[in-house]
């Protein structure tokens, strides 16, 4: 069974008096297979972040629908949305997210202690995520006192301390210099290896190449998708730039 | 660049932080309109006709000053807040090749811009707001006050040159933040102002001392006289431990909180710990200023208003008895035609005399310090007694035989015993009595005398010696006895009953025909025509209260909108990333709650207990000025207490809304 199912996905938003009507997304099919890097790329305004919005259960689509280990999203009651979220998405922004108020270690905390668990528990989990992460010395220090990059790992073990059926990435690389990308894309790839589904969302061609399998947006639609099979990352950018030719000049893909 | 460029652009920048700049300016605004308000009140001709007129406006003053060292630091503290979210801004136009003397430049033309808006606005709303309130308190409190309001232009002068000098040394400091960092520094100026602060153990620990001592103070003092003075030694310590406490203590304390992780670590204590560290960083100052002015407040018209609401008591308690009159040093049968005189007059208008008292008595000024002598001889003082206020008392000697008379008692004194009863806070307990040169043996301590009920005997108690002979006290008085004050007097006290009018007209008669017959040396009290005077003072000092009390209650709401304003934008980032990572909409809204409502009660709570341990000081110095009510005085407190939780609350409640409006 796939992990995540989405079927029919349509989303049109309505300006608040009832005026013009915008459709974010026409039809979106796809669905991700347990212990799958899927990357999702298209360009701004193609409707990415309302498609991750509505994976994330963040906004509800018009019609369609979308299973998380084949349960129907739309069912979740909103009481219960929050902690559904929480128990089962990492998140991963490009801005970070974290809190300047919480210290690292407090903000990777952060999901746990809104589930109610205890300090022992946390930190039990805490230390192997960090040690692998590359981020014990930083725990003790605030956000604004540690770089983008170690911003962003102390985000995705924030993410992965819940032990989510699915990590949903939105641009992770969109602040971060090209060697704290890759460093960041290495560390996606080898979580992904241990045994993690992955699921981002980004424009730029470089992170989709880390993926295993790369789906293009276009006008509300799902275009195109490249499996990665064995080949290399180099490859992969190849393709996925020639990909993108065509999608943006218009012609279509054999 | 010319000049008028530097406006536009400095008039550009304002208009683009309208956000905060306009509740800035605003507060620039209601402050120097406060103080010109209260200056002008404190210079007002009208109170020279009021009675006590000088320690009233000896307390004006000290509320102007108040205000000024309030607009000090609350201007300083939100310019410096304003400054470390702009520095960004200046990094920019660094950045963008403005040197630092272009940067000057403009900070200046703004400086000038708020400054010339602030002051004209400001005064001239202190000119016309301030007639306005006081022609529609007038009109509220329905009784004549001798006050008028008009424009001062000392005060004009005075408020001028603060605000010039207040806004001067602001922008030196803006001047000195921007001008000494690096374009790059100034790029990050807004994340590193959010840095953890720091607990600053030394502070805490002047927090508590100070407002321990305060407390102390207010709660041990006992004599109304030194009350005075121990008042503003205790606000003063109060006031710098409320600071201190709010600025130290609420971040030692949270800060302790965090280090227990089985607490801190809880859904609730997690997000609301963290949090509030941060809000009481950038809020401390204004909590403490919201804090001290709402005890000022509260301490200001529940004075005022048990005063008003009190009048009765008040004068029951300076004039015990509808007439007295007392003839100093009476000549050959002034007595007997003075008894004739009360008496005939009581006949004609067909009124009845109730509580006669008719005795003599000499009176002298004399130290008491609770053991077997009675210091007369007040040219000794210094070398025995410490403290003057709390030992100084009034002696009162009477003969034995108006004793029997008074109480209807059949006592008889020998040449060297004594009577003596102390009303006092110290009781008279020694079996001799060392009166100047002279012994005396104590046959009787005394529980009550009839003539002492009902006085202001508790503000400097009374000492009343009984003694076998007038020449005794005659010698006695003689000796010690300050000049004009050296010989015996006759008292008549009594109160009458009848009809109204007959009263009062008998009472007239009676006072004109005394002091045609016997002259100066007979000194007349009349309660009722006291009782007018009376309403016009605590009726101008219950004015005052309330004017004073709105200024600094509009301030305190003004303060509260800021607040709410500004911790609105900075909090708005926050709930957002919270609710990302899987924080429920109710959670978010229900620990918003809790934090504003906490950084919002905080002072009204510690104001509350403020006033609490207030409440006895308030009791004695109110005894100075008669009121010996004190559970009228607890009533006027509750009353106050609760007037001010509802609108407080109500402020609360609109402002929060704002809040709400932001985070959301």
């Amino acid at each position: 069974m796939a992990l995540l199912d989405v079927k029919n996905v349509k989303k049109i938003y309505t300006t608040r008096f009832g005026g013009s009507k915008v459709q974010a997304l026409k039809d979106v099919s796809f669905s991700v297979e347990p212990q799958e890097y899927v990357a999702i790329m298209g360009e701004s305004g193609s409707g990415k972040t309302t498609l991750l919005n509505i994976l994330a259960a963040l906004d509800k689509p018009t019609s369609g629908k979308v299973y998380l280990k084949g349960r129907d999203l739309s069912q979740v009651k909103e009481k219960e949305m929050a902690a559904f979220r929480r128990q089962n998405l990492g998140f991963v922004f490009q801005e970070f997210n974290l809190l300047d108020t919480f210290s690292v270690e407090d903000n990777i905390y952060l999901p746990l202690v809104l589930a109610g668990k205890k300090y022992e528990e946390m930190h039990k989990r805490l230390l192997p995520i960090a040690e692998h992460l590359g981020i014990m010395d930083i725990l003790k220090k605030y956000p604004y006192e540690v770089s983008g990059g170690q911003k962003q790992r102390a985000a995705v073990a924030r993410a992965l301390i819940i032990k989510p059926q699915l990590i949903l990435a939105d641009e992770p690389t969109g602040a971060l210099d090209s060697r704290a990308s890759d460093e960041l894309l290495n560390l996606f790839t080898q979580i992904n290896q241990s045994g993690q589904t992955v699921l981002m969302v980004t424009h730029s061609v470089k992170a989709a190449s880390s993926a295993k399998r790369v789906l293009f947006i276009k006008d509300g639609q799902v275009f195109h998708q490249i499996y990665r099979g064995c080949q290399t990352n180099e490859e992969m950018y190849q393709k996925i730039t020639a990909a993108l030719t065509v999608l943006t000049t218009g012609g279509e893909l054999k | 660049m010319s000049k008028v460029f530097y406006f536009k652009l400095a008039f550009t920048n304002l208009k683009k932080n309208h956000k905060t700049y306009i509740p800035y300016l605003l507060t620039c605004i209601i402050t120097i309109m406060m103080f010109y308000c209260l200056s002008a009140v404190s210079r007002n001709s009208g109170l020279d006709q009021m009675n006590g007129s000088e320690s009233l406006k000896w307390i004006l003053k000290y509320a102007v000053w108040t205000t000024g060292i309030f607009a000090v630091i609350f201007l300083f503290y939100t310019n410096s807040f304003l400054i470390r979210q702009r520095k960004k801004e200046f990094g920019v136009y660094q950045v963008l090749g403005m040197d630092k003397r272009n940067l000057i430049k403009m900070e200046i033309c703004e400086t000038v811009i708020t400054t010339v808006i602030g002051l004209t606005v400001g005064l001239l709303l202190g000119m016309l707001f301030g007639k306005l309130m006081f022609l529609l308190l007038l009109k509220v409190v329905q009784f004549p006050v001798p006050l008028s309001y008009s424009v001062e232009p000392v005060a004009l002068l005075q408020g001028t040159l603060l605000f010039l000098g207040i806004f001067a040394a602001t922008l030196i400091t803006n001047l000195f933040q921007v001008g000494r960092v690096k374009p790059v520094e100034l790029l990050k100026g807004e994340s590193i102002g959010e840095k953890e602060p720091k607990t600053k153990w030394l502070l805490v620990l002047v927090g508590i001392v100070t407002l321990a001592g305060g407390y102390y103070i207010a709660l041990t003092t006992e004599e109304p006289l030194t009350a005075i003075p121990k008042f503003f030694i205790a606000v003063v310590l109060v006031i710098i431990g409320t600071y201190c406490m709010f600025v130290a203590g609420s971040v030692a304390l949270l800060k302790t909180l965090k280090k227990k992780k089985k607490y801190y670590y809880k859904t609730r204590h997690f997000i609301s710990v963290s949090g509030m560290i941060y809000r009481m960083k950038q809020n401390a100052v204004g909590l403490a200023n919201i804090c001290i002015m709402s005890t000022v407040v509260l301490v200001l018209i529940t004075m005022t208003v048990s005063l008003y609401v009190g009048i009765d008591d008040v004068i029951a308690t300076r004039y015990p008895t509808d007439f007295k009159t007392e003839i100093y040093m009476p000549e050959e049968g002034a007595k007997e035609r003075a008894d004739q005189i009360v008496k005939e007059e009581a006949k004609t208008a067909d009124v009845i005399i109730k509580d006669l008292a008719e005795y003599t008595s000499g009176n002298l000024a004399c130290m008491f310090d609770g053991g077997n002598e009675i210091v007369v001889d007040m040219t000794k003082v210094d070398e025995n007694f410490s403290t003057l206020a709390e030992e100084y008392c009034q002696l009162i000697l009477l003969p034995v035989s108006d004793y029997n008379e008074l109480e209807g008692t059949d006592v008889t004194l020998s040449e060297n015993q004594v009577m003596v009863f102390s009303s006092g806070s110290k009781p008279y307990t020694a079996d001799t009595l060392k009166l100047g040169e002279n012994m005396y043996e104590v046959k009787e301590k005394l529980d009550s005398m009839r003539i002492e009920e009902g006085t202001m005997s508790n503000v400097t108690g009374n000492i009343y010696v009984i003694m076998s002979e007038e020449t005794q006290m005659d010698n006695l008085v003689r000796q010690y006895g300050i000049e004009g004050a050296n010989a015996l007097s006759y008292n008549i006290e009594f109160n009458l009953e009848g009809k109204k009018e007959a009263v009062s007209s008998a009472m007239k008669k009676m006072e004109g025909n005394i002091s045609n017959q016997i002259g100066e040396s007979a000194r007349i009290e009349i309660r009722e025509e006291h009782k007018a005077d009376f309403l016009q003072i605590d009726g101008g000092f219950l004015f005052l209260g309330i004017f004073v009390g709105s200024l600094f209650l509009m301030a305190t709401v003004l303060i509260i909108y800021y607040k709410q304003i500004s911790e609105g934008y900075s909090d708005r980032d926050r709930y957002q990333i919270m609710q990302k990572v899987g924080m429920d909409k109710r959670e978010v809204v229900r620990s918003i709650k809790s934090q504003v409502m906490t950084v919002f009660f905080l002072p009204l709570a510690a104001a509350v207990l403020h006033l609490g341990v207030a409440f006895k000081l308030m009791a004695k110095l109110l005894e100075i000025m008669y009121l010996t009510n004190v559970p009228l005085l607890a009533l006027c407190t509750g009353a106050t207490v609760l007037v001010f939780v509802v609108f407080y609350v109500l402020v609360f409640a609109v402002t929060s809304r704002e809040y709400y409006k932001i985070v959301r």
